[in-house]
């Protein structure tokens, strides 16, 4: 549906090079686009052009990317997503708590982002004021909102990590996900061919889930492919 | 805690030392004092006694002399305690109290007075010339009671002054040592909380002058490096921004190549090479984590991380065994730092050997302080090449980019230790526990402890 309205995405970034590969990337993946390469002209830009997304680069030559968004809300409740070099906790969330609406750490794909994108103009058109849905996988329910997750009734105790890793694979069930799409996805990080990570956490999940690799029930690893959560019973 | 204990313990070895310092002048300075005047107060005592007794002499040698008669009335009882006197008569009687006619009261009798000692006693002799029947001697004899009356009281006297004036000087020197001690403890304690990387740590100037100023040094000392390790951080966040933005127009041109092999090959080195970058900027943050005095405890993360990984070895159906020591095992660097050492390591093993493949951590203490740490696997182990090669330069293993194992080797290498891989040992009669595949033997120096103060 927004693809079709060609929603206008604003770059606020002063690497020059990154703001071109940006813009003919999201012009590649069907988005209108304009850009800003300083803060100042960036909040002209917003308020001026209304676009329907900001993605705004912290590092500005001449007003700090955390202040200019404090003051893009003042003004604007356009949606901003934040492409930050910078990968320290406490900047990400003074960035979230400043009004950022998701977070990119570079360096990042033109396809992460394009999912970014389309996961936040989702939410922010969404008729529940972008509250997601809770999602139920057979006896698995998960709530982003609380972040509670129920398997057969009975509250799983995950990690963040382990809570994310199984949201977004009950976002997608049925569907075989990569490792390579996790890692990107949910760690938010480059993806390394020697990366144990996923599947460290995919053992303690299964764990969680009372199953095991070699009796799955709701985790399925496809060798060489990925992962899929499925319910039990319910044909791939 | 334990350093902050020991320098208690060092101040209160300064308490005690000035402690002793005091008592020990004090009571050189009481007795050099005390010891004289206790002679001389004993000397005045006897020359009182010697004077009563000269003055009982001399008035009873008047009273005979104008009346010879006057000898009879003596009383043989003492004039006073302990002072007795004795009339030797020319006839060779002896009135008053009994005494033996000696060679002093002869020579008395010659018509000479004097004092001299009989016994513990003092006698004074006092020849009456001029009787009918010849000279006659008063003996007035101070017995040792009359000589040291009063010496033993003056004495206990002197004494008990002189241990409460101890006491007393006993008590300020504690305070002062207790007002130095306090002073100095707070300058450790402070100077321990900065070392472990509070840097908020400031000391409150206390005590005196010298110390109010080592205390404001110190404040200033760490308001310094509060500043240095900020400009860091600035730096380093300006490293990432710098590194960052390049790599990530280059994988966004990347993905924009028409050529599907091309896109993956190019995407696979920006992939490599965004895992480099990564790794750079964790190391340059190194000593911004790290903050001033790095320590963590190896046991206790390397059995956090097997227990962490165990569940992927029973998914992957491998034998992970580990043997950990059950103390402490201190090395400087931050505990972090250590986990991403072991992940690396453990990770490593998941990723280059077949599933079913068994491994073992061990960890010990070393006798010189820091740990051991040991990965071992039943793998097929490095090649002669990675084994010589990760000798002799910093450890690439087979078929990886060799990121994992330089991660290990860089934290191994900034606590002072090293890193060295190799194969297990091959004993066929399997008296050696560990795997004859992969060996990875990583040294962590021990977690410096500040040098003893001297207080």
């Amino acid at each position: 549906m927004y693809r079709r309205r060609m929603p206008h995405i604003l770059v606020v970034e002063d690497d020059s090079s990154v703001r071109t590969a940006l813009l003919r990337a999201l012009a590649d993946r069907g988005y209108a686009t304009s850009s800003a390469a300083t803060g100042m002209s960036g909040l002209a830009s917003a308020v001026d052009g209304q676009p329907d997304l900001v993605v705004l680069d912290l590092g500005l030559p001449d007003v700090d990317g955390g202040e200019l968004l404090r003051m893009l809300r003042a003004v604007s409740p356009v949606p901003v997503i934040v492409a930050t070099a910078r990968d320290d906790e406490k900047q990400i969330v003074r960035a979230l708590d400043a009004g950022a609406d998701d977070y990119l750490i570079k360096p990042f794909g033109a396809a992460q982002l394009d999912a970014r994108i389309r996961a936040v103009l989702r939410r922010t058109v969404s008729p529940d004021d972008g509250r997601p849905a809770v999602i139920e996988v057979g006896g698995l329910t998960i709530d982003p909102n609380s972040r509670i997750a129920l398997l057969d009734g009975a509250s799983l105790d995950l990690s963040a990590r382990e809570f994310d890793l199984l949201r977004y694979l009950a976002e997608r069930a049925d569907q075989v996900v990569s490792k390579r799409e996790l890692l990107t996805e949910v760690w938010r990080l480059p993806y390394g061919g020697a990366d144990k990570t996923v599947d460290v956490h995919l053992s303690w999940l299964r764990r969680k889930l009372g199953e095991t690799a070699q009796a799955p029930r709701y985790l399925h690893t496809v060798r060489s492919v990925g992962v899929r959560l499925t319910a039990p019973g319910a044909q791939p | 805690m334990i350093r902050i204990a020991r320098r208690r313990g060092e101040g209160s070895g300064v308490r005690r030392q000035l402690f002793t310092l005091v008592a020990v002048t004090m009571t050189l300075v009481l007795l050099a004092f005390l010891i004289p005047l206790g002679i001389v107060l004993r000397g005045t005592a006897a020359d009182r006694a010697i004077g009563m007794a000269t003055q009982a002499a001399q008035g009873q040698a008047a009273l005979i002399a104008a009346d010879p008669e006057a000898a009879n009335a003596i009383s043989g009882d003492d004039v006073a305690p302990g002072l007795a006197v004795t009339v030797f008569l020319p006839n060779g009687t002896v009135a008053g109290q009994p005494a033996a006619r000696t060679q002093s009261v002869e020579l008395a009798s010659r018509g000479r007075a004097f004092t001299a000692a009989s016994g513990s006693g003092v006698e004074v002799l006092v020849p009456v010339q001029g009787l009918p029947g010849g000279t006659a001697v008063v003996r007035a004899y101070a017995s040792p009671t009359l000589l040291h009356q009063g010496v033993g009281r003056t004495w206990a006297v002197l004494i008990a002054l002189g241990l409460a004036l101890l006491v007393v000087g006993l008590v300020l020197a504690d305070r002062l040592g207790h007002r130095l001690v306090a002073a100095v403890t707070g300058l450790a304690a402070t100077a321990d909380r900065l070392a472990e990387g509070d840097l908020d740590a400031r000391a409150e100037p206390t005590g005196p002058r010298e110390l109010r100023r080592v205390g404001a040094e110190l404040n200033r000392l760490a308001a310094r490096i509060t500043e240095l390790l900020a400009a860091e951080r600035e730096e380093v966040a300006d490293l990432a921004h710098r590194l960052r933005t390049p790599v990530t127009a280059l994988r966004l041109d990347a993905e924009a190549v028409a050529d599907p092999d091309d896109r993956q090959r190019v995407n696979s080195d920006v992939d490599h090479l965004a895992r480099i970058v990564d790794e750079v900027i964790r190391t340059a943050r190194r000593p911004v984590r790290e903050g001033v005095g790095a320590h963590a405890d190896l046991a206790a993360v390397v059995a956090s991380r097997v227990a962490f990984w165990t569940p992927l070895a029973e998914d992957d159906g491998r034998a992970m065994e580990s043997f950990v020591s059950a103390t402490p095992v201190l090395v400087r660097a931050t505990e972090s730092d250590v986990a991403a050492a072991v992940d690396a390591l453990i990770q490593n093993v998941f990723a280059h050997t077949p599933d079913g493949t068994g491994m073992r951590v061990e960890v010990t203490a070393r006798s010189d302080g820091g740990g051991m740490l040991l990965v071992a696997d039943d793998g097929p182990g490095f090649a002669d090449s990675d084994v010589e090669r990760g000798a002799a330069e910093r450890g690439v293993s087979g078929s990886s980019t060799g990121l994992g194992l330089d991660i290990a080797r860089r934290t191994a290498e900034a606590s002072g230790g090293s890193m060295r891989i190799g194969r297990g040992p091959h004993s066929p009669d399997h008296t050696s526990q560990l795997p004859s595949g992969a060996l990875i033997t990583v040294i962590f120096g021990a977690a410096q402890d500040p040098p003893p103060g001297r207080i």
